[in-house]
C-alpha cells in the first residue's frame, strides 16, 4: 500500500472529510453567503438613505426611522402585532407544555402516537391551506372578533413550534429527579412546581421565543383572517409596498430584523445554557 | 426485636395485561430488623432494585404487603412513606444549591426555618460537605455528589434509608473508602439501611445480613459468613466469591462425613449438609483459599493428593493456579508469591494438594 493510500485510510478513520483541501471552496462559500445576505445588507443600507427614492443614494440620514416612528398607522400595526404575538405565545406555549407533559410523562395510553402526530402535523400543512381553512371556518360560524380571530388562528399554528423544544427538553429529563422529590415528601403538585417546571424552563422559554417569532412574522394567515382594524406589521408593510417603495419600508424592516435577531440570540443563549445544565 | 421492614408475599408483575407480562418478583418475603445494615444482592434483573422501588413507593405491588414498623405502607404515595432513597445516579436537583437540596425534604415536611438550617448544617457536617453548601451539583465531583445525596436522604431522619447501588458510579479507591464511611454512618445514625448492590465484595464488607436474590426470588438470607461459608445452593455458592464445583455421586457415609465419587474413580470426603442417601447426585464445593499447594518433595502429610499446574493467572498479591488433579478434575487454588516476588510454582510443576474434608461441602443438585 502506498503512503497516500495509508494517509487516505487514516483520514477516513479518524477525521471527517477534509474539505479545506478542495481548491476554490473558500471562494464558493463567499459567493454563497453573498447570495444569502446581500439583499438584506442592501435593505439595511438604504434604510439610512436621505433620498426619497429607495435605490438612489442621497446621503446618510435617519429621517426615515423618525418618520416611521411618527407614523400612526405603523404604530397601530406594531401594537397589533405585539398583542397578537404575545397572546398567541402565552396560549400556545401553555397548551404545548401541557401536551408535552402528557405525551412524555403520561405513560402509555390509547392514541398516544396519533396525538403526537396530530400535534406536529400543522408544521407540514401548507400555510395557504391553513389560512383558507381557518377563513372559511370563521365565516361559516359567523365569528367576527377582529383581532381575536387573528389570535386564535395564530395560537393554532404556533403550538407545534412551541411544542418541539419543550418535548425535547422533557425527553432528556430523567424521571429520577421527580421521583427524588416525591421521595422527599413533595406532593405531585409540589414536585411539578419545585422540580419539573424549573428543570423544564429552558425548553418552555425556547418554545415561547419560537412561537413569538413565528407569530410576529406571519403574513398569509393574518392577511386572510384579519379584517380592517386588525392589520399587523407584516400585512401593513405589504400594503405600503403596493403604494410605492420608500426608504421608510426599509427602516421598518430593519427594526423588525434586529428585534428578531435579538430574540433568536436570546433563544440560542438559553438553549446553550440548557445543554450545560447536565440533566442525568 | 422489632422489625423495620416486613415484606410479605410480595409479587410484582410488569405489563400484566400485555401478552408479555414480566414477573419481576415472585412471592418474596423477608424481614429487616431495626438498626440493621441489610443488603439485597444479586445479578442485574434479579428483582433487587424492583423490591427497593416497591418499598420506596415508586412502583405499585401486584400482590402482598409491606409493613414499616407495623404500619402497612404498600398503598401509600411515596411522599407519605417515612423512608428516603439514595439514587444510583444521585438525582440531585441541578437548579438548587447543595444546602437547598438537603433542605428540600425538611421544607416539604413544613419544619420551622431554624430547625431546617440546624439540620442541614448537621447532616452536611456528618458527610463532610459543609464547606461546599453553596455550590451547585454540577460543580461537584462524583464522590461529593454521592455525599450530598446521602445528606439529602438522611436530613428528614427517615425510619429506613434505601440505597440503590449508590457506589456503582464511583471509581475503585473511592468506592472502597465509601464502604467504610457508609458502614460508620449507619452505626452513628442508628437508621436501618437497605442497600442494593450486585457487587458481592461490597455486600460482604458492609452488611449485617444479606439477602441473595435471583430470578425474582430470595435464594438465601444470612450474615456474610453464613452466605459465604454455607451457601444453600449452587447459585449462591457461585455468585459469592470464587468456587470450585465438583459433580458426583454419594457412595458412602463415615460418621458425619459423606464419601463422593467424582469423575470415574476419585473419592472425596465432604461435610454432610442435609439429608442425603447413597446414590444421590450432588455437587461438592470448595473455596480456592481452603486449598494448600506445596511442592511434591516437601509434602510430609499423608493426606495430600497429587496434581499438576495447568494454568497460572497472576493477580499481584497472589496467583490463581488451575491444578489438574487427573480423572478430568480441575481445581482452582491460590498461592502467594515468594518474598523475592517470584511465583512458587511454574506451569507443569507437580504439586501436593491439601485440603480438609471439613472444607468440602455438599450442595443439593
Amino acid at each position: 500500500m502506498s503512503d497516500q493510500m495509508h494517509q487516505a485510510a487514516a483520514n477516513k478513520g479518524k477525521k471527517m472529510l477534509p474539505v479545506g483541501h478542495y481548491r476554490g471552496l473558500g471562494a464558493w462559500t463567499i459567493v454563497f453567503f453573498i447570495f444569502l445576505y446581500l439583499p438584506i445588507v442592501v435593505l439595511v443600507f438604504y434604510s439610512f438613505n436621505a433620498n426619497r427614492m429607495v435605490m438612489n443614494w442621497g446621503g446618510f440620514g435617519i429621517d426615515w426611522y423618525l418618520k416611521a416612528f411618527q407614523n400612526d398607522d405603523i404604530q397601530k400595526a406594531v401594537w397589533n402585532s405585539l398583542i397578537v404575538a404575545t397572546a398567541a405565545t402565552i396560549f400556545s406555549t401553555a397548551i404545548a407544555t401541557i401536551g408535552a407533559l402528557v405525551l412524555a410523562r403520561g405513560g402509555n395510553f390509547r392514541g398516544k402516537t396519533v396525538s403526537l402526530g396530530l400535534i406536529t402535523l400543522p408544521l407540514m400543512v401548507p400555510e395557504i391551506v391553513t389560512a383558507v381553512a381557518v377563513l372559511i371556518f370563521f365565516s361559516a360560524i359567523g365569528m367576527n372578533w377582529g383581532l381575536g380571530n387573528v389570535i386564535i388562528a395564530h395560537i393554532t399554528f404556533c403550538i407545534p413550534f412551541a411544542f418541539m423544544p419543550i418535548r425535547a427538553r422533557l425527553e432528556g429529563m430523567d424521571t429520577s429527579m421527580e421521583q427524588a422529590a416525591r421521595d422527599l415528601y413533595a406532593s405531585e403538585w409540589e414536585t411539578f412546581r419545585y422540580v419539573t417546571v424549573p428543570l423544564l424552563m429552558p425548553g418552555i422559554v425556547a418554545g415561547a421565543m419560537l412561537a413569538f417569532v413565528i407569530s410576529m412574522d406571519d403574513f398569509i394567515i393574518t392577511l386572510m383572517v384579519g379584517g380592517a382594524g386588525s392589520t399587523t406589521l407584516p400585512v401593513y408593510i405589504y400594503s405600503m409596498i403596493r403604494r410605492g417603495l420608500t426608504p421608510e419600508i426599509n427602516a421598518v424592516c430593519t427594526v423588525l430584523l434586529f428585534v428578531s435577531i435579538a430574540i433568536v440570540t436570546a433563544y440560542w443563549v438559553v438553549s446553550k445554557k440548557s445543554q450545560t445544565d447536565t440533566v442525568h | 426485636m422489632t422489625s423495620a421492614i416486613d415484606v410479605r408475599d410480595i409479587t410484582k408483575i410488569y405489563n400484566p395485561n400485555s401478552n408479555q407480562p414480566v414477573k419481576a418478583l415472585d412471592n418474596v418475603s423477608l424481614t429487616i430488623d431495626d438498626n440493621e445494615f441489610f443488603t439485597l444482592l444479586g445479578p442485574s434483573g434479579c428483582g433487587k432494585t424492583t423490591l427497593l422501588r416497591l418499598i420506596a413507593g415508586f412502583e405499585a405491588v401486584s400482590g402482598g404487603e409491606i409493613m414499616l414498623f407495623d404500619d402497612e405502607i404498600e398503598n401509600l404515595e411515596p411522599n407519605r412513606r417515612p423512608v428516603n432513597t439514595v439514587f444510583q445516579h444521585y438525582a440531585l436537583f441541578p437548579h438548587m444549591t447543595v444546602a437547598a437540596n438537603v433542605a428540600f425534604g425538611l421544607e416539604r415536611l413544613k419544619k420551622p426555618r431554624e430547625e431546617i438550617e440546624a439540620t442541614v448544617e448537621r447532616v452536611l457536617t456528618l458527610v463532610k460537605m459543609k464547606h461546599l453548601a453553596d455550590r451547585h451539583p454540577n460543580q461537584l465531583s462524583g464522590g461529593q455528589q454521592q455525599r450530598v445525596a446521602l445528606a439529602r436522604a438522611l436530613a428528614p431522619s427517615p425510619k429506613v434509608l434505601l440505597l440503590d447501588e449508590p457506589l456503582s458510579a464511583l471509581d475503585l479507591k473511592l468506592r472502597q473508602a465509601m464502604r467504610e464511611e457508609l458502614k460508620q454512618l449507619q452505626k452513628e445514625t442508628g437508621i436501618t439501611f437497605v442497600f442494593v448492590t450486585h457487587d458481592q465484595e461490597e455486600a460482604l464488607a458492609m452488611s449485617d445480613r444479606i439477602a441473595v436474590m435471583s430470578d425474582g426470588e430470595v435464594q438465601q438470607i444470612g450474615g456474610p459468613t453464613d452466605i459465604y461459608e454455607h451457601p444453600v445452593n449452587r447459585f449462591v455458592a457461585d455468585f459469592i466469591g470464587d468456587t470450585n464445583f465438583m459433580d458426583g455421586e454419594i457412595v458412602g457415609f463415615n460418621d458425619d462425613l459423606v464419601t463422593c465419587r467424582i469423575g470415574t474413580q476419585s473419592m472425596f470426603e465432604a461435610e454432610n449438609s442435609g439429608a442425603h442417601k447413597i446414590g444421590d447426585q450432588v455437587t461438592l464445593f470448595l473455596r480456592p483459599e481452603k486449598i494448600t499447594l506445596s511442592a511434591v518433595d516437601d509434602a510430609s502429610a499423608a493426606d495430600t493428593r497429587p496434581g499438576k499446574v495447568a494454568n497460572i493467572v497472576y493477580l499481584g498479591n497472589q496467583a490463581a493456579y488451575t491444578v489438574d488433579m487427573g480423572d478430568g478434575i480441575e481445581l482452582i487454588a491460590q498461592a502467594r508469591p515468594r518474598e523475592d516476588g517470584k511465583l512458587p510454582f511454574t506451569l507443569g510443576d507437580p504439586l501436593a494438594v491439601e485440603f480438609s474434608a471439613r472444607a468440602l461441602r455438599v450442595l443439593a443438585q
